[in-house]
């Protein structure tokens, strides 16, 4: 069976949730269950990206849901970009799975926190995988349902508020999805995104209902995504949930919103063509139609996480604003991607947003969990309240650094690239744009100062969380406080982790390079799915 | 039919964004609920009603002419998994609104703490 490792992560966490569920009444056996499973899941990511990416250059792993041939069973596809992704939700979950064990207390982990967390898991690593829109829509409802339980976690005033708003909005986030699935249907007759793919790309589909109802899918993968301006969720979300679940919404949730959008623009709309006349875009495919709408959303995520970030007086409050600044960074990219019509732009614009990704996942996720050290530990994440914990503890205090410096963008860790490449990215744009008329250059011009802004934002807020929590007087909590040994232990493999991404950026490229590839891919995409079809 | 259809699935909306914009708790999960069976109501409507063939619904094959007027089978699907899913999600919100009330001690959204 070639085609198995493809369903292998869906089964891992699938299965892995049912065992930590029977296992609830033994707390030490669900606990080993739980980091078991998790580091299996791991595993199976890692065999797979090597199969697709390393191993076999570019290849992609269909698996047929029940035998049933595309188009009209359930496809699950992995191709660099699934599993690029994947292999980011992989790590960012290990290290979620294994610091709950210390960070969660005994009571609460018996309270189905691990069966969430795997279905969690589960529903992201569906999203990743699946090549049918409405099964998209389908593991969509199994993330949020978790994250749903997750948000009133704790079960307070401020818990069970914030639980009410995510829904609600949310909920109209999937009924908007619902119409868009709706209506995609209506105007192609298909739901399989390869069938889809290749529809379009033969015309014959009346492309202006197309490009229309696409825009309220859009509407729920920006909402996923967190982009202003539906990222009202965000900052309440991220302070009632637990750290290291929040640090799976900043590393994984978030991140299929950016994966949806890629997915079904790039490889599914991206061959077909439009009658377009979108000032300062190229192209006559529905992209012309995203690029300013992105780009206009991330360039407000940017603005407003940064000042947001600047004025927070908790450590997770600043971090969840700095995460809308940062999908704006990602979304950037992307945004030029979608408005050049150079090939090598694009797929560089691409690569950009996937290595900040990555760059995210593993640095917000490193500070989210060094956030829960600081919870534990002096049992409060008010600044004014915070200090001195570099003092307390100096091994903390370096992994702190790093995520800090990682954030800012300090060469040689793992946001030097991210941000280096996205303003490679917005440089080579202008340069195309010169001449393009007054406009094109002003809107490339705004574009580069808007990140520099961003870029400078970061590192006033990276600051002033450093100068606020770590150096300074030991205040009173911080005094009477133990840091725990085992936690930062756990952080400070992860900080190797952003400096070894860094440090060793070579492979990194390659797989983020293959995963742009096999996103601009549609022919391929197509073939690997409906290949089979005629046999 | 269609004119029916849409007229029903305009209303719905309607009245589902009317309700989610109270600031009573209960009147906003019946909002939820309302606005999740319009895009339901919406989604069969995507099929679109007509007169079936023995091809596209294989059920009929025994039935004799003239067939009724029925939707597509695929898009039936999907309701059918939609409505669970917002099934599952009505029954959360409803457990999780008696929660918040109890803690925030008040039904109107509008007093509960940021």
């Amino acid at each position: 069976m070639t085609e198995l490792p493809a369903i292998a992560p869906v089964l891992v966490a699938l299965s892995t949730g049912i065992f930590t569920l029977l296992a609830r009444s033994w707390p030490r056996l669900q606990r080993v269950v739980v980091v078991a499973g998790t580091l299996g899941y791991a595993g199976v990511v890692g065999a797979l990206s090597w199969d697709v990416v390393f191993a076999s250059d570019g290849a992609r792993i269909v698996y047929q849901v029940g035998g049933w041939r595309a188009p009209f069973g359930i496809t699950l596809v992995a191709d660099g970009l699934s599993v690029f992704m994947l292999a980011m939700t992989a790590v960012v979950a290990v290290y979620a799975a294994v610091f709950s064990v210390r960070f969660i207390d005994e009571h609460n982990q018996q309270v189905y926190y691990y069966p969430l967390f795997q279905f969690l898991l589960l529903g992201a690593t569906g999203a990743f995988l699946t090549g049918d829109l409405f099964n998209l829509f389908v593991w969509f409802e199994v993330m949020l349902m978790t994250s749903y339980v997750f948000v009133a976690f704790y079960g307070n005033a401020i818990h069970t508020a914030s639980a009410m708003r995510y829904l609600v909005l949310n909920i109209v986030g999937s009924a908007l999805m619902l119409l868009g699935v709706g209506g995609l249907y209506a105007t192609t007759g298909t739901l399989n995104m390869a069938d889809m793919a290749r529809m379009l790309a033969a015309g014959g589909v009346a492309m202006r209902p197309v490009v229309g109802v696409s825009a309220l899918v859009f509407v729920t993968f920006a909402l996923k995504a967190g982009l202003v301006p539906f990222q009202f969720w965000v900052p309440g979300a991220y302070r009632a949930a637990p750290l290291p679940v929040v640090a799976m919404f900043v590393g994984v949730t978030k991140k299929v919103g950016i994966y949806a959008i890629i997915r079904l623009y790039f490889t599914v709309f991206g061959t077909a063509s439009v009658p377009t006349d979108v000032p300062g875009v190229a192209g006559d495919t529905p992209l012309a139609f995203l690029a300013p709408v992105l780009l206009v959303m991330a360039v407000a995520s940017i603005v407003v996480g940064g000042f947001g970030a600047l004025g927070r007086d908790s450590l997770e409050g600043l971090f969840a604003y700095s995460s809308i600044g940062q999908i704006g960074f990602i979304a950037v990219p992307i945004g030029i991607a979608a408005a050049t019509a150079s090939e090598t732009l694009r797929k560089t614009g691409l690569l950009a947003g996937l290595i900040f990704a990555l760059h995210h996942a593993l640095t917000k996720g490193l500070l989210f969990l060094a956030t829960g050290v600081i919870r534990d530990t002096a049992g409060t994440t008010q600044l004014s309240e915070l200090g001195g914990l570099g003092e307390r503890s100096p091994g903390f205090a370096s992994v702190f650094l790093v995520g800090s410096l990682s954030l800012v963008g300090i060469p040689p860790l793992a946001g030097f690239f991210g941000k280096f490449l996205v303003f490679d990215t917005a440089g080579r744009q202008f340069a195309t744009q010169t001449a393009g008329g007054f406009w094109a250059v002003t809107g490339a011009s705004c574009l580069l100062a808007v990140l520099l802004v961003g870029a400078l934002l970061t590192i006033l807020y990276s600051t002033r969380a450093w100068m606020g929590a770590v150096w300074g007087d030991q205040t009173e909590p911080v005094q009477t406080s133990t840091v725990d040994a085992g936690e930062v232990a756990i952080l400070a493999t992860l900080s190797v982790i952003v400096v070894a991404v860094g440090v060793g950026f070579e492979p990194v490229y390659e797989f983020a390079e293959a995963a742009a590839e096999s996103a601009l891919d549609t022919d391929g995409y197509v073939d690997a799915v409906l290949g089979g079809a005629d046999e | 039919m269609t004119l029916a259809l849409a007229v029903t699935i305009g209303a719905l909306f309607a009245f589902g964004t009317f309700l989610l914009l109270r600031d009573d708790l209960v009147k906003v999960v019946w909002g939820l609920a309302i606005f999740s069976q319009a895009a339901n109501v919406y989604l069969v409507t995507m099929g679109g009603v007509v007169e079936g063939t023995t091809d596209s619904v294989p059920v009929l094959a025994d039935h004799h002419e003239p067939f009724p007027a029925t939707t597509d089978p695929v898009v039936q699907a999907l309701v059918l998994t939609a409505i669970v899913i917002s099934f599952g999600m009505t029954a959360f919100a409803l457990a999780l609104s008696y929660r918040a009330y109890e803690e925030n001690e008040t039904m109107n959204v509008t007093e509960w703490d940021r």
